[in-house]
C-alpha cells in the first residue's frame, strides 16, 4: 500500500512538474489574430480580436497618423479584444499595431482606415495670390482641401468641381484630388475686373472667392496743360494733365498710379511735380514763374512709360517800378506795383533790393509785396556809410536808383 | 570678572550685532530685487528664430523639389524642413511628457485639437512614449503659387520608440512608414495641417561598392582576399591617456610609438574617438585633422586601425539619437575611403551601460548605429567591443565580427571561448586583454611585472595555437589616468595605470617579450 501511494504521489508530482513547466509556454506562444478585416471606415467601431489565453495582460501598441498609444484588452473565453479609442478610429491612415506580452513584441500587423465618404464633406479652400494683373500668363491658384467630417482628407481621385465667372462667361471644370488636395489655376483675362470662383465637392459648396484682376502696367501717354493766363506773375497755377493712361490691353491703369512730371526751365533747372491717376488721368500743378521763362515738361510712370514733351511759354509783365524814399532816406517804399492789366500785384510777390556802396554790392534785401507795396528799411545800425546806391527788381524788371546821401550818427 | 563686566564688551557686541542685522537686511533686499528681476527674458516676447541644431538632427534628404505648382525656393525649403523637424521635437516631447507645450506653434488648429486628444488619452492612462525618427526621405508634391501651402511625402520614415506605462517599459518598437504631409504657412510658422500615415515603400537596395579591403568570410577576416590575423594593441600616447586628440597631441610622439609597435611585429592598433570632445553633432575640423594625422601615420608604418567611436558617450535616450547619427555620419563619411581602417568599433564596452541607461535604449541604439555607420561607409567592417566574453553574443548577427574584452583568469579563457565559438560563426577578436602589474603601496597583493609577463606568455601561446586575433591592453603604463576612466580611488586608478608593456619611464617591462608571441 505504502509502495502504491509513493508511486501515485510520484506520478502526481511528475504531472504537476510537467504541467507547470509547459503552462507558461502555452500561455504566451499561441496568440493569433482573429480579425481578418484589413480596411475600416473612419468613425466605425474598430475591434481587434485575438485568440489565445494569457493571464499576463497583453497590451496593444498603436502607431497612427498623429498619435501613438497603448491599449489594454479585455479577455473573455480565450478571446482577447482590443477596442480602438474613438480618436484613433476616426482618423484615416495606415495603422501599425504591436502586441506586447511581458515586454516582448509577440505579434505585429497593420490595417487601413479609410476616410468616411458617408459623412458631411468639408472644404477648406485657399485662393492665392488674391489678385493679379491682366493677361501675360498671369494667374491665381485656387487650392481646395476636401475632408470628411472627421477632418480626414478625402481619398485620391475624389471629384471637385471648380466654377469661375468673369463677365458673361461661367466655366466649370472637374478636378480629381491628388496629394490631399485639388487645385486649379485661374488664368487672368485680358480685361481687368473681378473673377469669382467657387468649388464643390459632393454636396458641399464653398462661398464665392474674388480674384481681383488689375490692369497691367501703363503704356506711353500724352500730356497737356491748362492755365488762366500766360503771364509770369509768380502767382497763378498751371495744371498739367495726362490723357487716360491705359495698359497694352486697353484697360485703364489702376487708380493711384504715380506719374512724375519733370519740368526743365530755360536756365537749366529741373523742377518736379507729381500726380496719381484717378480713372487713368493724373494731374499735377505748377506755379507760374515770376519772370519770363519757357518750361519744357515731360511725364513719366517711373521705369514703365513716358509721355510726349510739351513747352509752356510764360510772358513777362515788365511792370514800371515806382518807389519813394523817406526824409532820411532810411526807408524805401516800392510801389504801387502793377500787374499785366494795371491791377495791384497779389500779396507775396518778391521784391529785391540790392545795396551798393561805391559800386560794390553790399547786401541784397528781399521783401514780399503787401497790398502792392514793399517796404525796405536801411537801418543806421548796419549801414553806416555816407553814400549808397540801389537797384530794385521785381517780376522781371529792375530799376536803378542814383546815389543817396546818409547822415552818420 | 573684569572681562565679563567690561563696558567695551557690551559696546562691541551691540555694534557687531547692529552691523550684522544691517548686512542681513541688505542681503534680504538684494535677494528680493534679484528675484523680481529674474524670470521671463524680454526677448522671449519677440518671435525670434529658433535653432534646431543640437536638439534634433535626423537625416533629411529631399529626393525632388519638382512639383506642378510654384518653383520651390532654397530658402523656403530650408524653413519648411526646419519647422517640420520642430513639429517632431514638439510631438515627441508631447508624447513623452504628455504636455501640450509648443503644439500651437507647429500644428494648425484642427490638427492641434486631435493631438491634444491623443495626449490627454495617454495622460489618463499614464502612458509615456519616448521616440525619435532616424531618416526622412522627403519629396515635394505641391507648393502653391502664393507660397502658403505645401504638400510633400516623407518616405520610409524610420521611427524608434520605447513605450512606458506607469514608468514600466512595455515595449520597444522600430517601425517604418510613409507620411503625406500638408503644411500651411501661418504667422511665419509652417504648421502641420494634415498628416496621413501610409504604407511604407519597398526600400531601395543600396548598390554595394566594391572598395572593400578588409572583408569577412566565414570566421576569418580577410585583407584583399587573404586571411588576415589581427595582432594588435590598444594605443594611447603615454602622457595623454584617454586624451589622445587634446592639447598634448604630438605627431612625433605618435610616430615614434608606431615605430615601436611595428618593430614589435604587431600589425594593428585600436584607438578611441571621444564623442563629446569631438563636438557631438558638429565636429571641429581640428579634431578631424588630428584623426587624419593618426591614420596617415599608421598607414606609413603599415598598421591597420580599429577606430572606436563614441568613447564616453552616455546618453542613449531616443531623444538624443539623431545627434549621435550626425556625429557618426561626419566621421565615417570622411574616412570611408581610408585604406587602413579595418573596422569601426561602434562603442567601447556598451554592455556596461545596460544597467544605468536601460538595455531598451542601449541595444536599439547600437543596432541603429551599426546600420547608420554602414549606410554612410559601406567600405569598412563594423564591430562592437563588449566588456566580457559572455556579452559577445549581443547583436552577433548585426556586426561583421564579434569583439570582446577578456580580463578574467587566463586558465578559463579557452573554455569560455568555446562557448562563444559555438554561438556564432563570425570571426572573433579579443579586442582587449591584459594584466596590471600593480604590486606596490596601494596593492600589496597585486601582480608583479613577472606575473604580468607570464600572463601574456600564456595568452599568446593560446592565440598561437588557435590562430586567434588579439588586441592587447596596452602599450604604456600611464603616469596619469583621468577620473572619468577609473574613478577617484587611488588603488583602482593605480591598477589602471600599470597595464602597459612599457613602463612610464619608457623601459620595456618583462611582458614586452610576449607582446606578440
Amino acid at each position: 500500500m505504502k509502495y502504491k501511494i509513493s508511486i501515485f504521489s510520484f506520478c502526481l508530482f511528475t504531472i504537476l512538474l510537467v504541467s507547470v513547466t509547459l503552462m507558461p509556454k502555452k500561455q504566451t506562444g499561441t496568440i493569433v489574430l482573429i480579425t481578418q478585416q484589413k480596411t475600416f471606415i473612419a468613425g466605425d467601431k474598430i475591434i481587434l480580436d485575438f485568440k489565445g489565453n494569457s493571464s499576463n495582460k497583453p497590451k496593444l501598441f498603436l502607431i497612427h497618423s498623429l498619435g501613438k498609444t497603448l491599449l489594454d484588452g479585455t479577455i473573455k473565453n480565450d478571446k482577447l479584444t482590443f477596442i480602438l479609442p474613438r480618436i484613433y478610429a476616426e482618423k484615416a491612415g495606415h495603422i501599425d499595431w504591436f502586441l506586447a506580452v511581458n515586454g516582448e513584441n509577440k505579434l505585429h500587423g497593420n490595417f487601413e482606415i479609410l476616410p468616411n465618404n458617408g459623412t458631411k464633406t468639408n472644404i477648406e479652400n485657399y485662393l492665392g495670390p488674391p489678385s493679379t494683373l491682366v493677361g501675360d500668363d498671369h494667374f491665381v491658384m485656387y487650392v481646395t482641401i476636401p475632408t470628411d467630417d472627421f477632418d480626414n482628407p478625402k481619398p485620391e481621385n475624389t471629384l471637385v468641381i471648380f466654377r469661375s465667372q468673369f463677365l458673361n462667361a461661367i466655366t466649370t471644370q472637374t478636378v480629381k484630388t491628388k496629394d490631399l488636395i485639388a487645385w486649379k489655376i485661374i488664368k487672368a483675362p485680358t480685361k481687368s475686373g473681378i473673377v469669382l470662383v467657387s468649388a464643390q465637392c459632393n454636396a458641399t459648396i464653398t462661398k464665392e472667392f474674388n480674384a481681383v484682376i488689375f490692369a497691367g502696367i501703363a503704356t506711353n501717354f500724352m500730356i497737356s496743360f491748362i492755365r488762366n493766363h500766360q503771364f509770369a506773375d509768380g502767382n497763378q497755377i498751371t495744371t498739367l494733365k495726362t490723357t487716360i493712361i491705359k495698359d497694352k490691353f486697353g484697360n485703364v491703369v489702376s487708380d493711384g498710379t504715380m506719374v512724375s512730371f519733370i519740368i526743365s526751365t530755360t536756365g537749366g533747372m529741373v523742377l518736379k511735380s507729381f500726380g496719381t491717376t484717378i480713372n487713368g488721368i493724373a494731374t499735377a500743378q505748377i506755379l507760374h514763374p515770376d519772370h519770363q521763362d519757357v518750361y519744357t515738361v515731360k511725364a513719366y510712370v517711373a521705369g514703365i512709360a513716358e509721355s510726349n514733351s510739351i513747352a509752356i511759354n510764360y510772358m513777362p509783365i515788365n511792370p514800371k517800378i515806382e518807389f519813394g524814399f523817406s526824409k532820411d532816406n532810411r526807408t524805401i517804399i516800392v510801389g504801387p506795383l502793377r500787374s499785366f492789366m494795371n491791377q495791384l500785384v497779389p500779396d507775396g510777390i518778391k521784391v529785391s533790393l540790392k545795396v551798393y556802396h561805391h559800386n560794390q554790392l553790399i547786401a541784397t534785401l528781399q521783401e514780399d509785396s503787401e497790398k502792392g507795396y514793399a517796404v525796405f528799411i536801411i537801418s543806421s545800425e548796419y549801414y553806416k556809410e555816407k553814400k549808397y546806391s540801389f537797384e530794385i527788381s521785381t517780376l522781371g524788371s529792375s530799376e536803378k536808383v542814383e546815389e543817396k546821401k546818409y547822415d552818420s550818427n | 570678572m573684569i572681562v565679563i563686566n567690561n563696558k567695551n564688551n557690551y559696546r562691541s557686541i551691540l555694534i557687531i550685532s547692529f552691523i550684522a542685522i544691517n548686512v542681513l537686511v541688505l542681503f534680504g533686499i538684494s535677494e528680493i530685487l534679484g528675484y523680481l528681476n529674474s524670470g521671463a527674458d524680454r526677448s522671449s516676447m519677440l518671435h525670434l528664430e529658433k535653432e534646431t541644431s543640437n536638439t534634433y538632427l535626423p537625416k533629411v534628404t529631399w529626393e525632388t523639389l519638382k512639383n506642378q505648382g510654384r518653383t520651390m525656393e532654397a530658402q523656403t525649403i530650408r524653413k519648411i524642413e526646419e519647422h517640420y523637424l520642430f513639429s517632431y521635437v514638439i510631438k515627441n516631447n508631447a508624447l513623452k511628457n504628455n504636455i501640450n507645450d509648443g503644439i500651437e506653434d507647429y500644428f494648425t488648429e484642427s490638427t492641434r485639437r486631435q493631438l491634444e486628444q491623443v495626449i490627454s488619452y495617454n495622460k489618463t492612462r499614464k502612458i509615456s512614449i519616448r521616440s525619435t525618427t532616424i531618416e526622412h526621405h522627403a519629396s515635394l508634391d505641391f507648393y502653391s503659387e502664393d507660397g502658403q501651402q505645401v504638400v510633400f511625402t516623407d518616405k520610409n520614415v524610420v521611427e524608434f520608440q520605447n513605450i512606458y506605462q506607469d514608468n514600466k517599459l512595455i515595449a520597444s518598437v522600430r517601425d517604418t512608414a510613409n507620411y503625406k504631409v500638408l503644411m500651411l504657412l501661418e504667422d511665419g510658422f509652417w504648421r502641420i495641417r494634415h498628416y496621413v500615415r501610409m504604407q511604407k515603400e519597398k526600400s531601395l537596395v543600396a548598390v554595394e561598392l566594391n572598395k572593400k579591403i578588409y572583408t569577412v568570410k566565414g570566421n576569418e577576416i580577410l585583407k584583399n582576399g587573404v586571411p588576415y590575423i589581427i595582432k594588435g594593441i590598444n594605443y594611447y600616447p603615454k602622457n595623454s591617456a584617454w586624451d589622445m586628440f587634446g592639447n598634448k597631441f604630438n605627431r612625433d610622439t605618435i610616430a615614434a610609438d608606431f615605430e615601436i609597435i611595428t618593430k614589435a611585429k604587431l600589425n594593428t592598433i585600436r584607438i578611441f574617438v571621444p564623442y563629446e570632445e569631438f563636438g557631438k553633432a558638429e565636429i571641429p575640423q581640428e579634431k578631424l585633422d588630428k584623426l587624419k594625422i593618426v591614420l596617415d601615420l599608421a598607414e606609413e608604418k603599415k598598421l591597420a586601425v580599429i577606430v572606436t567611436l563614441f568613447d564616453f558617450y552616455g546618453d542613449y535616450s531616443p531623444e538624443s539619437w539623431t545627434l549621435t547619427h550626425r556625429h557618426a555620419e561626419k566621421i565615417v563619411t570622411i574616412f570611408k575611403d581610408c585604406k587602413n581602417i579595418i573596422a569601426w568599433d561602434i562603442k567601447n564596452e556598451p554592455d556596461l551601460d545596460f544597467q544605468l541607461h536601460g538595455e531598451q535604449n542601449v541595444k536599439p541604439w547600437l543596432e541603429q548605429m551599426i546600420v547608420t555607420v554602414k549606410k554612410f561607409d559601406p567600405n569598412h567592417l563594423v564591430t562592437v567591443g563588449y566588456s566580457n566574453i559572455e556579452s559577445g553574443e549581443i547583436l552577433k548577427d548585426k556586426v561583421d565580427f564579434v569583439s570582446y574584452h577578456y580580463y578574467e583568469d587566463s586558465s578559463l579563457f579557452e573554455d569560455k571561448l568555446a562557448v562563444l565559438e559555438k554561438a556564432t560563426k563570425k570571426p572573433l577578436v579579443v579586442q582587449e586583454f591584459g594584466l596590471s602589474s600593480n604590486r606596490g603601496l596601494w596593492s600589496w597583493f597585486g601582480n608583479s611585472k613577472n606575473v604580468q609577463a607570464n600572463y601574456h606568455k600564456k595568452m599568446q601561446s593560446i592565440f598561437k595555437k588557435k590562430k586567434l586575433a588579439f588586441v592587447s591592453w596596452t602599450l604604456y603604463d600611464f603616469p596619469e589616468v583621468p577620473d572619468k576612466v577609473a574613478g577617484k580611488w587611488p588603488w583602482i586608478k593605480n591598477k589602471q595605470k600599470q597595464f602597459g608593456f612599457i613602463d612610464s619611464e619608457g623601459k620595456k617591462k618583462p611582458s614586452f617579450l610576449y607582446i606578440n608571441n
